[in-house]
């Protein structure tokens, strides 16, 4: 029974960063851009949202209050990262995974170089500490599973429906889905289809930002160049698999980290089969999962991947 | 348009004047009986791991040997970026490359044949692949032995945690020698080993560090440089504590709260072995082991955990430094252990 809380108490908070990026990602697939540059803004989020306490305390205890203020400007940072690439593949109508790919480089080496440049070496910092929620974390069992957390899991969670209501019940949400299924349309009723683009990546890169920050605040309290190892693709993958909604994409990253988890927990119960298969286990089974649940591809953005010239008729 | 396209090419140009640094270590040119040695490496040589450690021994292999080394090292190259810097070394003259990593085996063999002047080195390997190639091998199982008879008598939950990064190479021969130690001390302990898959996935390292954590391990160790996200993992918990695979971890806070012993590899005795070689006109062929007997390993304990040190652990360490220090291959059956 032990093992079964322990591996569910982990998962939600593994869990954070993916569901960020992944809702992230949503908005700018649901307005017509994927963005493949999600690994390089975590990257970016991951070095500012650490330099702030670290540049304070030195790698000593800050006030949590210079942790808050590195994951503010991660999302900051994140954002413009956002925009940027909307400079590239909205007005500039590059290819949009060329540009995501290019976007990934920069933002893993400019963090990478600017790290080298302004800290130094591998650092940890003290980083956020668990914020457990009165009365709810004393509840046998659930409390330890969700309510003894630091606060940006909570804030993680909680934005899921906050996600939803925005795509689906806020004009600014329709005009998101509008500019991502069919823009033409979208722009023949006044709507600015590259404003709301540029907007959604915009909120695409603050959570990819917020994503970085908290892995590097929040869950592993250090910063490397290697920091993001691909977790920013995962969370493009997640976006697929859980078919643009937000509840279907979090429970995609509780997938990924709950079979991640019960990998690692396996993996020391010393039974004979080679660790490269518990390894790749969380991969293999958000691909299964992708391959049984993709024949209802009916949210799909129609519009996704798609340049937006309003000269010319397509 | 054309003012914002202006803005980012000044943007671009800015930041390549601020960031731009050069990789040369020395900035004296090439002279009569001076080697030219370059470093490639996968990961930074700040990474507190593997690349560090190399970095750190050629540092040390140049004060040793005063002008006797021009060292040039590029960071972040990966298996296949790898060879075209090789090639731009060897265009340049360099009389040494080291290729710090068993992947780069293949780019090191190829250029080998194309170039039998050149010099080339990489390690942890044990084969000999050609007259002009060094390979090195740490035999590890060492460090790893004298890390598991700590944790083997520090552990009160008789549970212990070897977070590791794949099952190959040097890391391999830690886990093993690591286990060996424990047993040899405590039988009755529960050694957890589990792999991340990756040798610098510093979160997942860190999120299976806390799953052995709480899974009950109380003393944990770990291989490579993701072993990092382990120790910072430990941090977290007040009762746990950590064996370090490399000495810069103690300079590290969580290093000096958790971190009990580190051993580390003494790069410089096996750099300044390949400059001697070339000295002898050997260029290769030559397969260097890292042990305490060549004075390979360095091991220390952390002063400020010193505490937690008793006289009967120094004791059984001291002991068995002094047998490995005594005669290589001591721990022979280290490949015999089963993970």
């Amino acid at each position: 029974m032990n093992i079964i809380i322990n591996i569910l108490s982990m998962t939600v908070p593994f869990s954070v960063a993916l569901l960020l990026a992944s809702l992230g990602e949503m908005f700018n697939q649901r307005s017509g851009v994927f963005n493949l540059g999600c690994e390089g803004i975590m990257a970016m989020g991951a070095f500012v949202g650490m330099l702030i306490p670290f540049s304070i305390g030195g790698g000593g205890a800050v006030a949590a209050g210079w942790n808050y203020l590195g994951i503010l400007l991660a999302a900051v940072v994140g954002a413009l990262l956002g925009l940027f690439f909307g400079v590239v593949v909205v007005t500039f109508r590059a290819p949009q995974g060329i540009a995501g790919i290019g976007l990934q480089m920069f933002g893993v080496g400019t963090a990478g170089t600017l790290f080298r440049h302004f800290v130094g070496g591998t650092q940890s910092i003290p980083g956020l500490s668990s914020n457990p929620i009165p009365f709810l974390s004393d509840i046998p069992i659930v409390g330890r599973i969700f309510f003894s957390h630091n606060i940006i899991v909570y804030l993680a969670f909680l934005f899921v429906p906050v996600a939803w209501y925005i795509l689906q019940k806020t004009s600014w949400g329709l005009e998101v889905r509008a500019c991502g299924t069919y823009p033409r349309a979208a722009d023949s009723m006044g709507i600015n289809v590259n404003r709301i683009r540029y907007e959604a990546l915009a909120v695409g890169g603050a959570l990819a930002g917020l994503a970085g920050a908290y892995l590097s605040v929040c869950q592993i309290k250090m910063f490397s160049d290697e920091l993001i190892a691909g977790r920013g693709f995962i969370a493009v993958a997640l976006v697929y698999f859980g078919h643009w909604k937000p509840v279907r994409i979090m429970l995609g990253a509780l997938l990924f980290s709950f079979t991640q988890t019960i990998q690692y927990n396996v993996q020391g119960l010393g039974i004979n089969i080679p660790y490269e298969f518990f390894v790749m286990l969380p991969y293999v089974v958000v691909v299964v999962v992708l391959a049984f649940t993709s024949k209802n591809q009916t949210t799909s953005p129609a519009a996704l991947g798609k340049p937006f010239n309003r000269e010319i008729r397509t | 348009m054309k003012r914002l396209f202006l803005a980012l090419v000044v943007l671009v140009a800015s930041c390549a004047v601020v960031f731009a640094g050069g990789s040369s270590e020395t900035a004296t040119s090439s002279d009569e009986g001076q080697y030219k040695v370059a470093l490639i490496i996968e990961n930074t040589i700040d990474d507190r791991g593997w690349c560090q450690a190399m970095h750190e021994g050629i540092q040390g292999a140049i004060e040793q040997l005063p002008g006797k080394i021009h060292y040039e090292y590029s960071e972040r190259m990966t298996t296949v970026d790898s060879e075209s810097i090789a090639r731009q070394y060897i265009a340049d003259g360099f009389d040494l490359i080291i290729a710090h990593g068993s992947q780069y085996r293949n780019m090191v063999s190829d250029l080998a044949s194309e170039f039998p002047d050149v010099s080339f080195a990489f390690g942890t390997s044990s084969d000999i692949i050609a007259d002009n190639v060094f390979t090195y091998m740490p035999e590890s199982e060492e460090t790893g032995y004298l890390s598991g008879l700590i944790a083997g008598m520090l552990t009160k939950a008789n549970n212990v945690g070897l977070v590791g990064p794949v099952d190959s190479g040097d890391a391999a021969r830690y886990n093993r020698g690591f286990i060996l130690g424990v047993q040899a001390v405590n039988p009755d302990a529960k050694v957890n080993v589990a792999y991340t898959g990756s040798f610098s996935d510093y979160v997942r390292s860190g999120e299976l560090a806390t799953t052995q954590i709480l899974a009950g391990a109380d003393v944990l160790t770990g291989s490579s440089q993701q072993a990092i996200g382990a120790l910072r993992a430990c941090a977290e918990y007040p009762d746990v504590l950590w064996l370090g695979q490399d000495l810069a971890q103690l300079d590290t806070p969580e290093g000096q709260a958790k971190c009990v012993a580190a051993s580390a590899y003494n790069y410089t005795a096996v750099v300044v072995g390949l400059i001697e070689s070339l000295d002898e006109g050997v260029k290769g062929g030559v397969c260097i082991p890292m042990n305490f007997n060549n004075d390979g390993f360095v091991f220390d304990y952390n002063p400020a955990l010193e505490s937690v040190v008793t006289d009967e652990i120094r004791a059984t360490v001291d002991e068995a430094i002094a047998s490995f220090r005594a005669a290589p291959g001591v721990l022979a059956n280290w490949a015999d252990v089963q993970i």
